[in-house]
């Protein structure tokens, strides 16, 4: 672009870039959601796992990470290149970085496709790529970024419309989350452990997991309805006032939310508590973009009965109303001790994930096609079947799942009146109970994959019938010292900032505080929003001033979005990583694995059990009765990743170790239904024959170590001979029940973990302060409030 | 919904991004008050658990649940004796009851018939319809065995109290008497861990 003093220019705009992503979103989504439907039904029949790499625990990480980040990713992409061109009136930074950007991320998405099937991964959920591919990742999004705020910064349009909000929290917080979480030392190219275990593992898991849902499958498609909705019906927003509010309260909400995905667990419940109440406290955040986007379509409502687009638009944001009740109400720990596990919380992602996201990306792209091609929609009968069998497909899944989730978990913490015994003691019984629920999701998730199919098929026809067109369009060249001049004191000595950063720390006060002064805290944060409120009331003009001129400076923006994203993260976390280490083993401290059960317990990642087993025994009596005694914060102390799980298909496994003998789990593995009648687990024929990776196994008990885990002086040569002479035990407890193995194969491997699960020490608390790894020692600031309460300390 | 009176036109904003134009409405009251609502409850749940300290702690909350538990179990294991277990072996609801549980929960191990065979491979348990016993013969012992487990777990049986409770454990035990008598010659197992501490 050149920077002449000619007021107009003609610009066109890289639609080509558009197009891409967008096709790309469709195919991925077809091969995403065909993965679904497969899993789904090996729910139902187990001999659908027909191979290793065909297997559940396998193809479930495939089939979440295809419809997240190559399904809704790539229609993001194509959402965001297509809107942030119109909306700052410049082409894209450059044309080589939006090509990097889009056959890169088609390129991890081949690679994920390829390493996942082949057991490939770091074990954490919608975190399972391998390290080679989180880094390219990672670079992608740097691409992206660059791409994207450099487009921002040669903007034509002085001021950053709600859409680039919204995309600018996606690009920054996604970075955070993504690089945080991934965080690992490298054992061999394909594998890694992330560098935080247990209690803290789970903590930064669920806050980029929950996060993964805040800024890659909400904030990106919030701003895209921002874009497309008014647009499609041609009418103005409804509330500027409401975009402002929303939006700042949901990026920094949204961020403290991620402990509601542990709770009832070990996790401290000071965090469990946070993430509940500012669960509930996000619900009329999330409504405020419902509101803002089906109250745009007063005065056009009639559009909704000819337009298949507006059709999408109006189902998606009300799937997105939903959702946003039905997640702070999953949020609550009372109704999450039903939920949480089941069927329900699997409903609710898929009204989010084929209700909100889904829908959009249709209205998106029936909206997209005709204007790229220069043409008309090949059918809109054709398109309104696609949103009508959607619905239908929707609501059956959903109802299902919320039927199944129910019972399931009504039938689980059932205890006889007197509360002395469980009610449904066999896990299997609940399963069958809930197996019809589960062919109905069958149906309901093949008739949206149908409805896709439609699309691509009507959106195809629609591109044959035109040609691609890039769109030009003159536009006024704005004076460069116009825009973004503002400057750091300016943007964060305003009173909007300072007055909520008062509040903010008063409020930590409150929560962190001893006895006493927490109160007192609480009392002045309340003073200081009185006082603030008064002030708004008085001076909201010079604060609206302040605002609009923030939109005038992409930079200062996002410095504050930054900002108001970080802080969550930080003041829960850093807690729990630095201060808390040595108190997350107050009375138990996990036996450390040997060579044998590690490996073992590398395999049990690979195969993927984690997406059907648990591995957290909950505060809560059922789950005792069930399982054995509640599952403590050293008890996973040492486990690189941690395994807590999220989801049980089958039982926990918290304290598998020792239940059974090693015959029943031979068995069981070969075929589950010979031990578990009714069970609908793969069996794992291929565990029998392949040998366990004896070469790498130095390697990770080193890498182990690095991380703080105390293993013992080893040679590389003790440490293989070590996992041998622990096969042979097993192998030879194995015969006296007339079962064969050879030491060095995988199944032997996996009993020997299978066995450990549950071992801990209760040792010493001098001890423990010798052999906890790398405490620092304790900074005065933050307390605890589980150990300041009142008679909290039993 | 909207605060305005309906003569009176919202704020539309002058300013237009690529022809999209926004009003400036109020925000509805319902939603700012739903809001307001869930940051009065953060404030006094917090208040009320954290700094006036009511609620129990989810720790205590499972030792009294448990409590109560022991000390019902306690109460019912003082009135059982051998001679109940078998008066109740004869009873046909009771032993209904036990197969039932048997059929769900002990057969993967211990076979349909008790025989701990099936389909000539050998399960992992012990047969329990011949006479010869590992942990001894009395009533009162196999009930120890089923709910506490065998003493060496990982070599046998796990407990089963927690998860079936004390009345499905006795109905099943019931169940398995239901195909002995008593006073029935029985032997001790080669390997019985009672043989070595000399204990009949």
């Amino acid at each position: 672009m050149t920077t002449s003093a000619a007021a107009k220019q003609t610009i066109e705009f890289n639609d080509k870039v558009v197009r891409q992503f967008m096709w790309a979103s469709i195919i991925w989504g077809l091969v995403g959601m065909l993965v679904g439907v497969l899993i789904a039904a090996q729910l139902n029949f187990h001999e659908l796992n027909l191979t290793s790499w065909l297997s559940f625990g396998r193809l479930r990480p495939l089939h979440t990470n295809a419809v997240i980040f190559a399904f809704v990713g790539n229609m993001m992409f194509a959402g965001i290149y297509y809107s942030t061109q119109r909306l700052c009136k410049v082409r894209m930074g450059s044309d080589l970085l939006s090509n990097i950007h889009f056959w890169g991320w088609q390129m991890i998405i081949v690679s994920a496709a390829i390493t996942l099937p082949l057991g490939f991964t770091r074990g954490q959920e919608y975190a399972e790529l391998i390290w080679p591919i989180d880094i390219a990742v990672a670079l992608i999004w740097v691409v992206f970024a660059v791409n994207f705020f450099w487009t921002l910064a040669k903007r034509n349009e002085p001021s950053l419309y709600v859409a680039l909000w919204f995309y600018i929290a996606t690009i920054i917080t996604v970075a955070m989350l993504y690089i945080v979480n991934h965080l690992s030392i490298p054992t061999s190219w394909t594998h890694s452990y992330t560098i935080f275990s247990g209690v803290q593992n789970a903590l930064v898991q669920w806050w980029y997991g929950h996060n993964a849902v805040a800024f890659f499958l909400t904030t990106p498609i919030l701003g895209i309805m921002y874009y497309f909705l008014p647009k499609a019906v041609e009418r103005p927003v409804y509330s500027y006032r409401l975009s402002i509010v929303h939006f700042w309260s949901l990026v920094f909400i949204y961020i403290w939310a991620g402990p509601h995905h542990l709770l009832n667990t070990s996790l401290p419940k000071w965090l469990q508590m946070l993430g509940m109440f500012f669960s509930l406290m996000l619900w009329a955040p999330s409504w405020g973009g419902m509101l803002n986007g089906l109250l745009t379509l007063r005065g056009a409502w009639d559009k909704l009965r000819t337009d298949p687009v507006v059709k999408f638009f109006v189902a998606a944001v009300t799937f997105y109303g939903m959702c946003t009740f039905e997640g702070p109400l999953l949020s609550i720990r009372a109704v999450n001790a039903l939920s949480h596990y089941s069927d329900w919380t699997i409903g609710h992602v898929h009204s989010g994930a084929l209700g909100w996201n889904g829908m959009m990306a249709a209205g998106l792209f029936y909206w997209l096609t005709p204007r790229l091609y220069g043409t008309k929609l090949y059918s809109v009968p054709m398109a309104n079947f696609h949103f009508w069998i959607s619905v239908f497909g929707i609501l059956l899944y959903v109802a299902a799942m919320w039927v199944s989730g129910i019972m399931q978990g009504l039938m689980l913490n059932s205890t006889n009146a007197a509360g002395t015994a469980l009610t449904y003691p066999n896990f299997l019984e609940t399963l069958t109970a809930i197996r019809p629920m589960m062919g109905f999701r069958v149906i309901g998730g093949a008739l949206y994959l149908v409805g896709m199919g439609l699309m691509l098929v009507n959106l195809w026809l629609t591109a044959r019938s035109g040609k691609a067109v890039n769109e030009t369009r003159e536009v006024t060249v704005i004076q460069r010292n116009s825009v973004d001049t503002m400057g750091l004191k300016t943007t964060f000595l305003a009173d909007p900032v300072t007055y909520f950063f008062g509040g903010l720390f008063l409020l930590m006060g409150w929560i962190f505080l001893p006895k006493g002064a927490d109160i007192t805290a609480l009392i002045c944060s309340l003073i200081f929003g009185g006082i603030a409120v008064k002030k708004f009331a008085g001076s909201h003009a010079s604060w609206s001033q302040w605002y609009d001129r923030l939109l005038e400076n992409w930079l200062p923006f996002t410095l504050l979005t930054f900002v108001a994203v970080a802080l969550g993260g930080l003041i829960q976390i850093v807690p729990t990583v630095m201060v808390n280490r040595a108190k997350n083993m107050e009375d138990r401290i996990q036996q450390v694995y040997t060579p044998l059960e590690l490996t073992g317990r590398d395999i049990y990642v690979s195969e993927g059990c984690y997406n059907c087993h648990s591995q957290m025994i909950r505060t809560m009596l059922p789950d005792v009765l069930r399982y054995g005694d509640y599952s403590r914060m050293g008890e996973s102390i040492y486990d690189h990743p941690f395994q807590w799980g999220s989801k049980r298909t089958g039982p926990d496994l918290a304290r598998e170790g020792g239940k059974y003998p090693h015959s029943w789990h031979f068995n069981h593995m070969k075929d589950p239904r010979s031990t578990s009648i009714g069970s609908n687990m793969p069996s794992y024929p291929h565990l029998f024959t392949q040998k366990f990776d004896q070469k790498t196994l130095p390697k990770k008990i080193a890498t182990m170590v690095t991380l703080g885990v105390p293993y013992p002086a080893m040679t590389d040569v003790e440490i293989k001979e070590d996992a041998i002479k622990q096969g042979i035990e097993i192998v030879n407890r194995l015969k006296e029940d007339n079962l064969s193995a050879s030491p060095d194969t995988k199944i032997v491997a996996i009993i020997a973990y299978l066995q450990k699960l549950g071992k801990y020490d209760t040792p010493e608390v001098e001890d423990k302060l010798k052999t906890a790894p790398g405490i620092p020692t304790l900074i005065p600031g933050p307390g605890n409030p589980d150990k300041n309460r009142p008679g909290g300390a039993e | 919904m909207s605060q305005n009176s309906p003569d009176t036109e919202p704020v539309l904003r002058p300013h237009e991004y690529d022809g999209i134009q926004e009003y400036d409405q109020k925000l509805p009251n319902w939603w700012l008050f739903s809001w307001y609502i869930m940051m009065v409850a953060f404030v006094v749940c917090w208040v009320v658990y954290y700094q006036v300290g009511i609620g129990m702690s989810d720790e205590k909350e499972i030792a009294t649940a448990m409590a109560k538990i022991a000390d019902y179990q306690k109460k019912e294991l003082e009135q059982i004796s051998d001679d109940k277990l078998w008066a109740m072996s004869k009873d046909a609801k009771v032993v209904a009851a036990g197969s039932a549980t048997y059929q769900t929960t002990c057969v993967a191990c211990h076979a349909p018939d008790m025989t701990a065979m099936l389909a000539g491979a050998k399960l992992p348990g012990l047969p329990l319809s011949d006479q010869e016993w590992k942990h001894g013969n009395h009533p009162t012992q196999l009930l120890t065995i089923i709910r506490k487990g065998a003493p060496d777990v990982t070599k046998g049986m796990p407990p089963w109290e927690p998860q079936l409770g004390l009345q499905r454990v006795v109905e099943v035990l019931a169940y398995v008497l239901s195909k002995h008598s008593q006073g029935e010659p029985f032997t001790l197992a080669v390997d019985s861990p009672l043989k070595k501490a000399g204990v009949q």
